[in-house]
């Protein structure tokens, strides 16, 4: 199976501060792909790469086998970007923010047309296509954002955390669009921070952490890195950080943080091993108010990972 | 990349027509300034002075004026003349505004100045008749000073012969004295403003530059607009050459620039009268304008990081250069600081252009303004085009 996009040892430095260090993954046709990690961990500027805004600086991207750089046109009418922020005209109505997208796609006048009826209707903007952009909902912005990404029929559309300040029912209409999407075969590059997302929409995801992919799978591979342990949380009263040290030094734990009034443990064999983590916390004043043993996900993943929450 | 340009070009232009402040700045305020103020200003071109002329003397001097300097003016149409018999006949004459002035030679006013002694002529001017009052004032001083001349000239011949003036001398003087031609250019440079192009085209001019100064950011803040709207990752997403976009917002700086200063000077020449001179010449000087513009613009909005941060820069750059410009007041030819300073601004140059073109009514007189004025706009454009590819593309 030929990817549709190809990326290979991505590097971007902006003066001292290095944004991507290395990044490195590719997208099948009609796979949906997840960039999954928190607000600076370079998934806007990689994603500013794949699209050919910026050009790396080490490293490779191939869209459909032709090589991505900021002059690259071919490439370019491949790929459907939606920005993280709204980018339509807010003066212009929502056909003619299309039409004119459309037209620097050097689609012609007909397809223009034909393509921007589709879109509203896809968007769900046909009976508000010649009010001005400027009066839509932020929620309507946000679908119009997306639906000029479509207009051109690209092979390849990058989302870039499209869902940010978005109310929950839109939210819903954006998520179910991008999932219809993927069963027509388009290749999907979806950024988030929001962990369900993620789990919801992406085949595959990348955990992305301080410019680097630091585990790459389905879901189910990703949560197997830590799966044959057990989630536990520990309410505390006390010094929090003090309780997850105590814990952390258990053979039986695998990894201890302080998240708020909780100590996240993961461990094998929470039955077996509970009561020597109540003795740990308690060993050092804190006391045990409330536990909870679940599942991990992506978020415990995340944490277990880099020590860090996702909303950090 | 011009189809690319051109779409983005389409795009902006409809997205002027509905913001309706760059038809404000382009169109609607200059005419209505120049309309303005060419009420508030007269036009000095058309001071017409009715004057009265009283002769209590009857001597050879005052004749000199009476029939030699009042009839000259009378010929070259500066002034209509109006005789009195007496004093108070043009007092009264004055004093209900029939004449805006009157000349008043007193008795014994040839001899005094065949004395050598002290003469005068009164002026009356009528109190509603300033402008042309002023113009009898110069009329009567330039006069003044000629028979100063006269009195030196015969106390230099008395003390040399130690008796009176002999008539031939006399005669002589008396008609140099009376000779009208340089009162006449006296009467032409006070009822002008010290420059060929006449005030109405003048301010209507200055205010197409003036304002041309505000028209053309709307294209050069184009990058920083769609920055701010966050369409720029999207443009520069398309696959089109990423010159196109610049391109298309220096094409829609220039042709707002150019439309801005076109439909000004054709609407002040025909609903105010403006004169703007040959059309080639007028071209050239507005080419040369525009571009110039676009250059100081683009390289004040260097500086900016939004758009209405360059707003307010590119304000205070358009005002100062026009201001120094002698946009609204014209600079009198003699005053060399103020000329020097209309060297610094691409709106004195344009003036300057337009004076010349005036003057000359040959198109070939823009050339050296057009030059000083494009030196303008490439000095600033270079530096602008460095600075602007140095900084981060979106």
């Amino acid at each position: 199976m030929d990817s549709v996009l190809h990326c290979n040892g991505l590097r971007k430095a902006f003066g001292d501060l290095q944004a991507v260090a290395d990044v490195s993954f590719e997208i099948a046709p009609g796979e949906t792909y997840g960039l999954l990690g928190p607000n600076g961990a370079g998934k806007t500027t990689s994603i500013s790469m794949i699209a050919g805004l910026l050009a790396p600086d080490a490293g490779e991207i191939t869209v459909l086998g032709t090589r991505m750089t900021p002059r690259a046109l071919t490439a370019k009418a491949a790929v459907g970007l939606v920005p993280q922020d709204l980018a339509i005209y807010p003066d212009l109505t929502g056909r003619e923010n299309l039409q004119f997208f459309g037209r620097l796609q050097g689609m012609s006048s007909r397809d223009v047309q034909t393509r921007t009826d589709e879109v509203l209707e896809v968007i769900g903007l046909s009976d508000r296509a010649d009010d001005r952009a400027g009066e839509f909902s932020g929620g309507m912005k946000r679908r119009l954002n997306i639906g000029i990404g479509l207009l051109h029929h690209p092979k390849l559309l990058i989302l870039d955390e499209p869902t940010v300040g978005v109310d929950p029912q839109s939210r819903n209409a954006i998520l179910e669009s991008v999932e219809s999407l993927a069963t027509e075969g388009l290749a999907v590059l979806y950024t988030t921070h929001y962990m369900e997302e993620a789990e919801r929409l992406c085949d595959r995801i990348a955990i992305v952490d301080q410019g680097q992919v630091v585990a790459e799978g389905t879901r189910r591979e990703l949560i197997d890195l830590i799966a044959e342990q057990d989630l536990v949380r520990l309410k505390v009263t006390g010094d929090v950080h003090a309780a997850a040290a105590a814990c952390a030094d258990l053979p039986a734990v695998s990894s201890a943080d302080a998240e708020e009034d909780e100590v996240v443990c993961l461990l094998d064999g929470a039955a077996g091993n509970l009561p020597a983590l109540l003795g740990a916390a308690g060993s050092v004043g804190a006391t045990v108010v409330g536990v909870t043993v679940r599942e991990p996900d992506l978020e415990d993943v995340f944490l277990h990972l880099t020590g860090r929450a996702l909303r950090d | 990349m011009l189809r690319a340009a051109s779409h983005i070009l389409v795009k902006d232009t409809r997205l002027r027509l509905r913001d309706r402040s760059v038809w404000l700045f382009a169109f609607v305020v200059p005419l209505g300034l120049t309309f303005l103020f060419s009420s508030i200003f007269p036009d000095t071109d058309t001071i017409e002075l009715t004057a009265g002329v009283v002769d209590l003397d009857g001597g050879e001097v005052a004749a000199g004026f009476v029939e030699g300097v009042v009839p000259a003016l009378v010929d070259a149409e500066v002034v209509t003349a109006v005789s009195f018999a007496g004093e108070s006949e043009a007092r009264a004459g004055v004093a209900d505004g029939a004449v805006d002035a009157a000349w008043v030679l007193p008795e014994g006013f040839s001899e005094a100045v065949l004395a050598g002694g002290d003469a005068q002529i009164e002026v009356l001017v009528s109190a509603g008749s300033s402008l042309p009052g002023e113009l009898a004032r110069g009329v009567a001083q330039a006069y003044a000073r000629r028979l100063e001349q006269v009195g030196l000239a015969l106390t230099a011949e008395g003390a040399l012969t130690g008796g009176p003036p002999s008539p031939e001398l006399v005669e002589a003087v008396g008609g140099a004295a009376a000779d009208a031609e340089d009162l006449i250019r006296l009467s032409t440079r006070t009822s002008q403003v010290g420059e060929p192009l006449d005030p109405l085209s003048y301010l209507a001019a200055g205010m197409a530059a003036f304002f041309v100064f505000f028209v053309v950011p709307y294209g050069i803040t184009g990058l920083l607009e769609e920055r701010q709207l966050g369409t720029m990752p999207r443009l520069l997403a398309a696959p089109i050459p990423p010159g196109a976009i610049q391109l298309s917002k220096l094409l829609g700086a220039f042709l707002l620039g150019i439309t801005s200063m076109t439909v000004l000077s054709v609407a002040s020449h025909l609903l105010l009268g403006a004169e703007w001179g040959p059309p080639v010449g007028v071209a050239i000087l507005i080419v040369a304008l525009v571009l110039a513009a676009m250059g100081v613009m683009s390289l004040v909005a260097v500086f900016a990081h939004t758009a209405e941060q360059a707003g307010n820069y590119q304000a205070v750059v358009a005002i100062v250069l026009g201001l120094s410009g002698g946009v609204f007041f014209p600079i009198p030819g003699d005053a060399a600081v103020l000329r020097l300073v209309t060297s610094l601004s691409p709106h004195g140059w344009f003036l300057r252009g337009m004076n010349g073109l005036a003057a000359s009514d040959r198109w070939t007189a823009v050339l050296p303004a057009a030059g000083a004025i494009l030196l303008f706009g490439a000095v600033t454009a270079v530096p602008a085009l460095v600075l602007q590819r140095r900084r981060s593309t979106w």
